[in-house]
């Protein structure tokens, strides 16, 4: 099978001799003849059939194979990667909380531990059978015996290698002719093909080989080494967008800048908000004691406020600003001695409070009460403190300031 | 002493095996009767001393009572199995199978101190005997959880098994008796009933399974259940087969007709469903623990608490990866040492497995291990045997006739 | 493409001995210079679905995902369905050749190696959805545990990369099964080549196997370990297959009886698509002595035993339905059967549950075009299966304002009939250029190899 390399080529009858061989036509006859063999001590003989033969192994006397032990290793070795791989990459490496799960989800890692116990078995198991089987076997003596090749199909051979210590050309012959063989046949040791690998062959496969790390060898340059150079990006997707992001440079205006500042003295359209009043809750320099005129003191404001009050206020302050909302009440049961609990703004002192500063309060915070400025609109935040007053006036009323129709309800 | 009857066709096994138990088989049944009343007497006796209304007893017996069932139950899946697949290396020891199996009358006695209790509404352990105790969103689980449509159920288990097993042991002796072509007809026959025969039984063990044990908790469900009860059923036979032909051929029966080959092969079933076991274990629980949805955590959440969870652990490994690596290897499978002392060893992880899933519902935060337990488990064992006994001691042990026995006594296993 | 007027496939096989008829059988269907003009007719219909499947996922690749039907509630559409599809069709391959191999089932080896074929292919043919599904398929490293620039490392917590293990485990298992197997028969067309590259193609993959006993030793011992390996392996791919579903919340995916219900689910499928293919395989190769009518009767009865396990199933899901009393569980089943999706539920009862029990009657079961036509029926139903359980239970969940229809586009229909392009292009080029059947085990197991002549 190898290419033809002809020094000088040994004549078929001076190869020294490899061996007997012998060819039978069915199982029964290759079996009994291996007994013969098997039981007159030879050491270095085969039998060669189309098909496994049931008991030739006894028959020749064959001894269990190693290659269940190599397996077992390997599949130890696969269930310890897999427990160390999952154990290390998501529970010490980078863990991350997922759904509730343990760090190291030991009812998680099993199927990847059973898989990879058998993935690394079954690789041991093939290459180990190669191994043992000394395969690839590219070339044999036994090639050149024409017909050999029909081993693969349906006859059947024993041969008795002449290197074996009880080898003798007559007896050994003598012996086989017992076992009523279809043919005898010697083989000769192949003198007449090259066992070199072909050099160009060789050459190539160290050029592939050398070649083979230079990916690798590129690849781990560009993760240690730095580089000024924009990385290679092969699929764009939408990574880059012409047009121009802030904090980039843009040689269009004269200070480089893609950002553009404000100009100076000016504001934009709608922007002014000039009334301290309506904006900012002032009067000159003092709190505004009155509405703003923008806000229209009717049932419709009201409802809106009472509307707002119950989204933004209540989860602090309570269902009528008593300071017992639902945030309030978890904080005290926490107990965790950081809290500071939300105003009553029914008491005193809110009262007296100008509608100005308590609308100062709720635009920018006052203490630990963030700013709800940038959340509710400026005429949102004036209806909330419309339905302020009146939570306030209704736990500082009196019956009589019901008109006379309510009055009854609530006796 | 006496010889097994030589058969007239067919021959009587490998060389002239004694197949018959004769007064082996009547001392097996006094002995087993003596040591099973004996048992449970005192099992009984501890039972009451516990004083709570017989709640503590009750459990002890339901799991011996599941265990032993693994084995009956078994026995009858085994054989049903044997006739669908045509198995040839398995005829020798197929009798055997079917006195096992027809143990189903036996069966369903010994379950009455679980049964009669629910037929007559007495929740002692499952909560739905009584009506009032299944409220809110238990209630409407009464329409398949009430003691009329249980008892229906109860018979209908008993009575199929009964029915199915006593078909396929009289076919069998029928065809002890029959000639060559009859004989070869009855394999057809019984072959032919065996498809439709294992649908039915297997929906008979899939709910018995969870009418007896599923139920302990009737707010917990799994579709998995039928399925691993069942796999503990194969483990078992396979297991019981292998120590009754050890012990029948030290007894010197079927001395030579079973043979290393064929205990090769029921370890190698051992082995098999030993994974599969555990396969279906794992899958019902990480599935339920996945989830974590808490109707159906909650069982496991007792099964882990405290000393119920070290039984888990040890559930784990001796159930499943130590017998792996015990019964791995060739050689194990081949030396009859070895391979009864991992049968012996399944069988008790098998009781186990069942006090596992039975006795948390007492409630307790330990395994509250107990001698009644004991009682329970050896008395049940032993009314079993005795009734196996009882009906094999004048039967022939072996299918003489069956015209597959020369394959199964030619039988290799490389 | 003229045809001679004996077809050389019909003939009986030439041969002195029984050995010698099994060589000349099945070389003679690589060694012919043609195949027969069904094979020309197959092949080209193939390769019509071929470009189609290519295209379709050339079109996926350019425009993205959105090109498919999925769509919120239905996220995952038919790339899943279809991956569970082929995946499960892989699994009857590895079953003939290892389970039935340990349970001592010799009728398997006329069979078996166009099987493992099968799976192979079935398997290839899966691993494309999951690999595009994920949108950015130029990524797919993300998937495995390899360091990356992002320092991260994928969710082993997450069935879906339990089956990326899954599936890239039982591929690699079954190619080495696969190979391992031929290398007896790439030795026998190497020893009969008349062509120079023949003799090399063959004689390099036959890896100079000389059937010498005591590597036969070794082999064997290597053909059980593997068998041994790959029958849990078979198992637990289809298990983890299941833990897709199962191990969510959503109401008729997360039930316990998944794994072994989706395992037996694959076996039937995959069953159902060897008979499909040995049919007329045998038909036209002229393998009617090798793969002969029991084998086709015993193939149906496992179709049977496998469909009525399935059926199990299904009961066992519709009683724990109602036993559990939880609202979501049952609306799901009822919603299954009534719903809008019903007609596909129905399809799915009758292909899977009722057509296959006509396989109770001899007369269908022994007949090959009874055989190949229930097959097919299943095939369907099984794809059916896989269709209700993934879209009808996301399509209407918990929330009745998250409810929305799934319909497929025509690149999901392309992609899909596309995919049995690919299947049957590689399948038909197994056919033609590799050993269609295992020669040596058939031989060992024919009467004359396993006479014992004068015995121990």
């Amino acid at each position: 099978m190898s290419d033809e390399h002809k020094k000088s080529p040994a004549k078929p009858s001076e190869a020294p001799l490899h061996g007997l061989l012998a060819e039978y036509d069915t199982p029964p006859q290759l079996v009994q003849a291996a007994k013969k063999i098997r039981d007159a001590g030879f050491t270095k003989w085969d039998t060669y059939s189309p098909f496994a033969v049931h008991g030739i192994d006894d028959a020749m006397g064959i001894k269990m194979t190693v290659l269940p032990w190599f397996v077992l290793c390997a599949g130890l070795t696969g269930l310890a990667t897999a427990i160390t791989l999952q154990w290390w990459t998501n529970a010490v490496d980078y863990p991350w909380i997922i759904s509730g799960k343990p760090m190291w989800s030991i009812p998680a890692n099993v199927p990847i531990m059973f898989e990879l116990t058998v993935l690394l078995s079954a690789i041991t198991t093939l290459v180990g059978m190669l191994l043992l089987n000394n395969l690839p076997l590219p070339s044999h003596p036994l090639d050149q015996v024409r017909r050999f090749a029909r081993v693969t199909d349906d006859k059947f051979f024993l041969m008795i290698q002449a290197s074996d210590p009880k080898f003798d050309d007559v007896e050994t012959r003598e012996l086989l002719e017992a076992t009523h063989p279809v043919a005898i046949e010697a083989v000769n040791e192949d003198h007449t093909t090259d066992d070199k690998l072909p050099s160009g062959l060789v050459y190539a496969l160290i050029i592939v080989a050398v070649a083979s790390i230079v990916p690798f060898a590129l690849a781990a340059k560009a993760r240690y080494t730095k580089s000024s150079s924009t990385r290679i990006h092969i699929i764009q997707d939408m990574d880059s967008q012409p047009k121009y992001k802030a904090q980039r440079e843009n040689p269009f205006f004269a200070d480089n800048r893609a950002t553009r500042p404000a100009i100076d003295g000016t504001v934009a359209v709608g922007d002014a908000r000039d009334d301290d009043h309506f904006y900012k809750g002032k009067v000159g320099n003092d709190w505004a004691r009155t509405f703003p005129t923008e806000i229209a003191l009717d049932e419709a404001t009201m409802d809106r406020g009472r509307q707002r009050f119950g989204i933004y206020c209540t989860p602090c302050h309570g269902q009528v600003g008593q300071g017992d909302g639902m945030v309030a009440k978890r904080a005290d049961q926490l107990a965790q001695g950081t809290w500071v609990p939300p105003s009553n703004i029914t008491q005193e002192n809110l009262r007296q409070m100008p509608v100005g500063e308590l609308f100062n309060s709720i635009t920018n915070g006052v203490r630990n009460m963030p700013a709800y400025g940038p959340q509710i609109k400026t005429e949102d935040r004036w209806a909330i403190i419309m339905y302020v007053r009146a939570l306030q006036r209704s736990r500082s009323g009196s019956l009589n300031d019901l008109p006379p129709d309510a009055r009854a309800s609530l006796k | 002493m006496a010889k097994g009857k030589k058969g007239s066709t067919g021959g009587d096994g490998a060389s002239g095996d004694n197949v018959r138990l004769a007064e082996v088989g009547q001392s097996l049944f006094v002995k087993a009767v003596a040591v099973g009343v004996i048992a449970l007497g005192i099992s009984l006796f501890l039972g009451s001393t516990e004083n709570d209304g017989w709640t503590r007893w009750s459990h002890s017996y339901l799991v011996a009572f599941v265990w032993v069932m693994t084995i009956g139950a078994g026995a009858l899946w085994w054989i049903t199995i044997q006739n669908i697949v045509n198995s040839h290396w398995s005829t020798v020891i197929r009798r055997v199978g079917e006195l096992i199996a027809t143990n189903a009358p036996v069966l369903a006695l010994l379950s009455l101190p679980v049964v009669l209790p629910l037929i007559l509404g007495k929740p002692i352990m499952y909560r739905w005997a009584d009506s009032s105790l299944m409220t809110g969103d238990l209630a409407h689980k009464l329409g398949y959880l009430n003691t009329k449509f249980f008892s229906i159920r109860f018979v209908f288990y008993f009575g199929y098994w009964t029915w199915l097993s006593y078909y396929f042991l009289n076919k069998s002796l029928g065809q002890d008796k029959e000639s060559k072509e009859a004989a070869a007809k009855t394999v057809v026959t019984m072959r032919r009933l065996a498809g439709p025969a294992m649908i039915v039984f297997a929906l008979t063990i899939t709910f018995c399974a969870i009418d007896l044990i599923m139920t302990l908790e009737p707010q917990w469900f799994s579709t998995m259940f039928g399925v691993y009860y069942f796999a503990s059923c194969v483990l078992a036979i396979n297991s019981s087969l292998a120590l009754s032909l050890m012990w029948l051929q030290s007894k010197g029966r079927l001395s030579s007709s079973v043979t290393v080959h064929h205990f090769h092969d029921l370890g190698k079933m051992v082995f098999a469903f030993t994974i599969f076991w555990a396969y279906v274990g794992f899958s019902q629980f990480m599935l339920q623990w996945y989830a974590n949805i808490p109707e159906e955590t909650l069982w496991w959440k007792e099964r882990f608490a405290n000393g119920w969870g070290t039984l888990s652990w040890v559930l784990l490994f001796g159930h499943f990866v130590i017998p792996f690596f015990g019964l791995l290897s060739r050689w194990v499978k081949r030396s009859r040492k070895a391979l009864a002392f991992w049968c012996i060893w399944q069988l008790v992880m098998i009781y186990l497995d069942m006090y596992w899933l039975v006795m948390p519902t007492l409630g307790t935060s330990d395994v509250p291990f107990k001698l009644v337990d004991l009682a329970c488990w050896v008395g049940v064992l032993a009314l079993f045997i005795a009734g196996i006994a009882y009906r094999a001691k004048n039967l022939d042990l072996l299918a003489k006739n069956d015209p597959r026995l020369p394959d199964s006594l030619a039988l290799e296993n490389l | 493409m003229a045809i001679s007027d004996v077809n050389p496939f019909e003939a009986p096989p030439v041969g002195d001995n029984m050995f010698a008829r099994i060589t000349d059988n099945v070389t003679r269907i690589a060694e012919t210079p043609q195949p027969p003009r069904a094979w020309y007719i197959a092949f080209g219909v193939a390769q019509l679905l071929l470009l189609m499947f290519l295209s379709s996922l050339g079109y996926v690749i350019w425009n993205g995902i959105g090109a498919w039907g999925n769509m919120m509630p239905v996220a995952w559409g038919f790339p899943i369905v279809n991956f569970v599809f082929w995946i499960g069709i892989g699994h009857a391959g590895t079953l003939i050749s290892a389970i039935l191999f340990l349970f001592r089932q010799n009728w398997r080896t006329a069979i078996n190696r166009f099987a493992e074929a099968m799976t192979i292919f079935a398997v290839v043919c899966a691993g494309i959805f999951p690999g595009m599904h994920i949108g950015r398929p130029w990524l797919p490293y993300y998937m495995f545990p390899i360091p990356n620039q992002m320092d991260m490392w994928p969710q082993f917590r997450s069935p879906l990369e339990w089956d990326v293990f899954a599936v890239s485990t039982y591929a690699t298992v079954s190619i080495l099964f696969w190979y391992m197997g031929m290398i007896p028969d790439f030795a026998t067309f190497r020893d009969r080549a008349t062509t120079t590259v023949r003799r090399v193609a063959y004689g390099i993959v036959a890896m100079g196997w000389r059937g010498s006993s005591r590597q036969w030793h070794v082999y064997e011992r290597a053909y059980l370990i593997l068998a041994a390996l790959a029958t849990p392996l078979v198992l637990s791919v289809h298990s983890v297959v299941s833990f897709d579903f199962a191990t969510a919340q959503l109401p008729g995916w997360h039930t316990t009886i998944f794994p072994p219900y989706f395992v037996a689910g694959a076996i039937f499928g995959g069953f159902a698509m060897v008979v499909t293919l040995a049919v007329p395989a045998r038909q036209f190769f002229g393998l009617k002595r090798i793969i002969t009518i029991r084998h086709l009767e015993l193939m149906n009865k496992v179709i049977m035993a496998t469909g009525l396990l399935v059926g199990y199933a299904y009961g066992m899901e519709f009683f724990v339905a109602y036993y559990s009393g939880n609202k979501y569980e049952v609306f799901t089943f009822v919603n299954r059967a009534f719903g809008p999706y019903g007609w596909a539920y129905w399809t799915m009862i009758s292909c899977n549950v009722l057509l296959p029990q006509l396989h109770w009657f001899p007369k269908f079961r022994t007949n090959p075009w009874c055989t190949l036509a229930i097959g097919l029926v299943v095939n369907v139903g099984m794809w059916f299966e896989r269709f209700v359980i993934i879209c009808t239970s996301l399509s209407r969940d918990f929330l009745p304002s998250s409810w929305g229809y799934f319909i497929p586009t025509p690149v999901d229909l392309a992609t899909l009939g596309g995919s049995f392009g690919l299947f049957f292009t590689l399948f038909l080029l197994f056919c033609r250029y590799l050993p269609m059947v295992a020669m040596a085990e058939v031989k060992a197991f024919s009467p004359l190899g396993r006479a014992h002549g004068d015995h121990h």
